[in-house]
Order: structure tokens, then sequence, then C-alpha cells
């Protein structure tokens, strides 16, 4: 599903965010990428999302080489991934319901089918009666279920978290997971960030663990 | 739909931007409007001018008509000569008499003291081409006069056209002004944005998809300003008109440019085509950075 192939990211005044990495992530896989603040994790999160281009080695996500990805094909590819950042992200001018539809009307899908997919996501995130209320309105957990359903509504077969979890209270923390784990049963591929020792223990997943830009 | 969702919030956000943008399309639609107007009174006008000037060439007595008549064709020839006309002494003593005040001070003559002249008009009325046809009559024989209205005239025109150019620079740095206020309120929103667009972006919005709420906005902001720019004018004429007609008692309002068919048609839809476009191009000026963002 992911292959990094000898890949190297150095930002301006010669740091070093990426130093030869290399690993392959199979499809339907939940891995956990770790490690200190710095330590790269969100580097590699950027390339896959190609809001960053590496400096050196090749990145394959599915069957298509994204490494040099023209900017034209760059829309369309991070339409197959859903993305869930630790700041939510969300639009705070547009009600719940705006916001996790929105994947859909940028694809251009029909309105008849949005509202019937997005009706069904704000049921299983549990936010029903609360789809006309902006972010504003909603707990740091209510909000991040928007942002998950957000990245879920389009049945994408990898989802990238970066530290998803950060903000919340341990049992909004616990729900989220468990939205992840159970769109892992169903055959998604999950790349989740985090430096949650407890959460890493409990879930007993493969880890990458990152130091200073290498794997360790 | 979503677009026109992005132009409303948009608006709502920064409703005074949008204000001084719409402003400013107004000022420029007014300016533009004003310069076309007054240009196209002017031309029309100094039209109807030129058609009454006339050279006159005095003759002296002793010229034979024959001779008054070869010269009447070798004038008629020349290129910037629209058309030269012999008048006898007795058709300009009959056209002279109709003035009632002239007829008695005719009275006093034994007889007609008027002379041969060649009426002449020309198809420009410029320096050169009037310089010509004088220096080309000075070699003429029996010619005891040119006399000509021109000089004013020539004036005249030399005057409007510096006015002209003065007009057309302040039209040229009102358009580029209005680009740049546009097209910066717009970059505005834009930095204003910047999350939003960030996160349409992570979720595969195209480069088009975001573009199209704010070129909408420019256009947008173009109609009304064309719309109000033009109503201003409108007043503006409107209450010129009144004015000449209570000062100097003439109707101008059947002139073409101020007739409804005119002025409150295709002026209208001249002045909102070109809010548009100012608004139009204003957004694309500002476009250009979303990709960096």
């Amino acid at each position: 599903m992911i292959k990094f192939n000898h890949v190297y990211k150095i930002y301006e005044k010669n740091i070093k965010a990426l130093d030869d990495i290399t690993f392959t992530i199979e499809k339907g896989e939940f891995v956990f990428l770790t490690g200190p603040t710095g330590a790269g994790k969100t580097t590699i999160l950027k390339l896959l999302y190609k809001e960053e281009v590496p400096d050196m080695g090749t990145i394959i996500v599915g069957s298509q080489d994204i490494t040099h990805l023209s900017s034209r094909k760059i829309p369309f590819y991070r339409r197959s991934i859903g993305f869930v950042f630790q700041d939510f992200k969300l639009l705070f001018d547009r009600t719940v319901y705006d916001n996790i539809a929105l994947p859909l009307v940028i694809a251009g899908e029909n309105n008849k089918y949005i509202k019937k997919r997005v009706n069904e996501y704000i049921e299983k995130a549990g936010l029903l009666g609360k789809e006309n209320l902006t972010p504003w309105h909603l707990s740091g957990g209510e909000k991040q279920k928007v942002a998950i359903m957000r990245a879920f509504i389009t049945n994408p077969d990898l989802i990238l978290a970066d530290e998803p979890t950060g903000n919340l209270d341990d049992e909004s923390a616990w729900e989220i997971i468990k939205i992840f784990e159970e769109a892992n049963k169903n055959g998604t591929t999950v790349v989740f960030a985090t430096h949650n020792k407890e959460l890493l223990e409990k879930m007993n997943k493969r880890i990458i663990k990152l130091l200073q830009g290498r794997i360790v | 739909m979503y677009a026109i969702k992005e132009v409303f919030t948009n608006f709502k956000k920064s409703g005074f931007m949008s204000l001084i943008s719409i402003g400013t399309i107004i000022i420029t639609i007014v300016i533009l409007g004003n310069y076309y107007l007054a240009n196209e009174s002017i031309k029309y006008f100094l039209s109807k001018i030129e058609n009454k000037i006339e050279i006159v060439v005095f003759l002296k007595d002793d010229v034979v008509l024959e001779k008054i008549n070869n010269l009447v064709m070798e004038l008629k020839t020349v290129s910037d000569v629209e058309d030269a006309k012999f008048v006898s002494k007795e058709d300009a003593y009959q056209e002279f008499i109709k003035d009632k005040e002239i007829f008695s001070i005719m009275q006093n003559f034994e007889t007609n003291p008027l002379p041969n002249s060649i009426k002449i008009k020309l198809k420009s009325y410029t320096k050169k081409n009037i310089d010509n046809l004088i220096n080309l009559l000075k070699t003429k024989e029996g010619i005891e006069d040119i006399q000509y209205g021109g000089k004013e005239i020539e004036n005249l025109v030399n005057i409007l056209n510096v006015i002209k150019i003065i007009a057309i620079a302040v039209g040229i740095i009102f358009v580029i002004s209005s680009l740049f206020v546009v097209s910066n309120i717009i970059n505005l929103t834009i930095y204003a944005r910047r999350n939003d667009i960030y996160i349409l972006k992570m979720v595969g919005a195209t480069n088009t998809f975001i573009r199209i709420p704010f070129i909408l906005e420019g256009l947008i902001h173009g109609f009304l300003g064309g719309l109000t720019g033009w109503f201003i004018l409108y007043i503006i004429v409107k209450i010129l008109l009144t004015e000449i007609k209570k000062q100097t008692g003439l109707d101008f309002s059947t002139f073409y440019l101020f007739n409804p068919e005119f002025f409150s048609f295709k002026f209208l839809f001249a002045s909102i085509s070109a809010g548009i476009l100012l608004g139009f191009f204003g957004s694309l000026l500002s476009l250009g950075k979303l990709k960096e963002k």
C-alpha cells in the first residue's frame, strides 16, 4: 500500500527532517508513527498527502508513484485519502453538516447522494441534532468526530491521522480510537502519528519509531 | 451552489472591504463615463461648428468670369477641399440684404460694394490644411483678400485636444488604481481565509474550485459598481440638462447621447460591462498568489 524507499527531506539550514527512511505498510494495516516532537512523524504524513516533496528517494502509494506528482493531479490524489489533524481543521463558519459534506461537494457528487450519506455519518458519529450547529458550539471530542467523519465520508483506502487525540480528554480519545479501529477492521489502511505511550501499549499494533529523522 | 455560499460568507466577513472595492469601481465608472460623454459631446458640437466654417476668397473686380471658374475648378481638385463655390457680387448682395439693418446700410451705396468671392469648405480644419490652402491661394492672381474664422476654432480644437489627453491620462490612472484596489481587497480576503483554503486543498479541491468564489466576488463587485456608477452619472446628467434648460433654454435631452435609447440602455450596458471587466481582471490579478498558499 505505502512504500518509502530511501527518502530524505532536508529543510533550510541543513535540518534533516528525514534521513534515509525506508518502510512498507501493507494494505489494511494499522500502523503507529511515534517518536518525540521533531522526530519526523508529521513530515512523513506531509509527504504522504503531498504538502511536501522529498529531496531524495521515492514514495509509492497504492499503485501510484507520488514522488513527483504534477500539481494538477494532486487534488485528485488527495481525494483518495482521508486526513485527521490534531487541530481538527474544520470550517468554522460552516455547519457540522457542511463540514462533513465538503469532500463530496468538492468531488461533485449529486445532492441527493450527499444528503443520504452525510446524514448516515452524522448518525454514526452520534451527532444527530447537532448537524446545523457550527463547530464553535461543539466540544473538542465532537469537533474531532466531525473531522473524522469528513475524512471517512468518501470511503478512502488510506487514512492519515496526525495526533488526532492530542487535544482530547481520555474518554473522548478512546471514542475516537474506536472509530479508527472499526474502519481498519473494514479494510481501511490507517497511519496514525502519536506520542501517547499508553495508547501504543493498549492498542498492540505495529509501531514505526522515529528519532531525529531516522527509524529506530 | 458552494461558490455562491462562499461569496456570501466572504461578503459577511469583510463587508466593509467589499464596499471599498465596489466604491472604487463606482468612481472609475463615473470618471470614464463622464469622459466618454464629454468627449462625444465635444466631437458632436465640433463637427456642427466645422460644418459652418468657410474660407472666403474675395476677388478683384477685374477678374473675368472664365478665370474665376477655372480657379473654382482647380480648387475642387485639391484633396483637402470639400467644396468650392463661386458667389457673384449680385448673389452676395441678395444674401446680405435679407438682413434689415444691412439693407438700410446698403441703401447708402449707389452701386453694389460687394466683391465677387469663392467660398471654400475644407474636409477638416487643421492648421496644416488651412496653411496649405492659403499658400496655394497666395500664388494666384486677382485675389483681394482671404478670410476665415478658423483661427479661433483651431485654438479651440488645440485646447480640447489637451483636455482630452488629460482626461485619458486620468482615466487610465483610475482604471489601474481600481484594478489594484479590487485585487488587493480580494488578496486580503484570500489572506483572511487562508486556513479555509488550506482545508479545501487538503480535501482535494482543485485550484479552479477555490478560485471560482473569488472571481464571482470580483464580478459581483464589478456589476454593483458599474450599475451604481451609471446611476450616479444618470443623476448628474439629469441635473445638468435641467440646469442648462433653465439657464439657456436649450434642450439637450433630444441629443442622441442623452436620449433614453442610448443613455438608459446602451450606456447602462456599457457601464455594467466595464465594471464587470474591472472586477474580473482585478480578481484574476490577485489569484496568481493563491497557488503559493
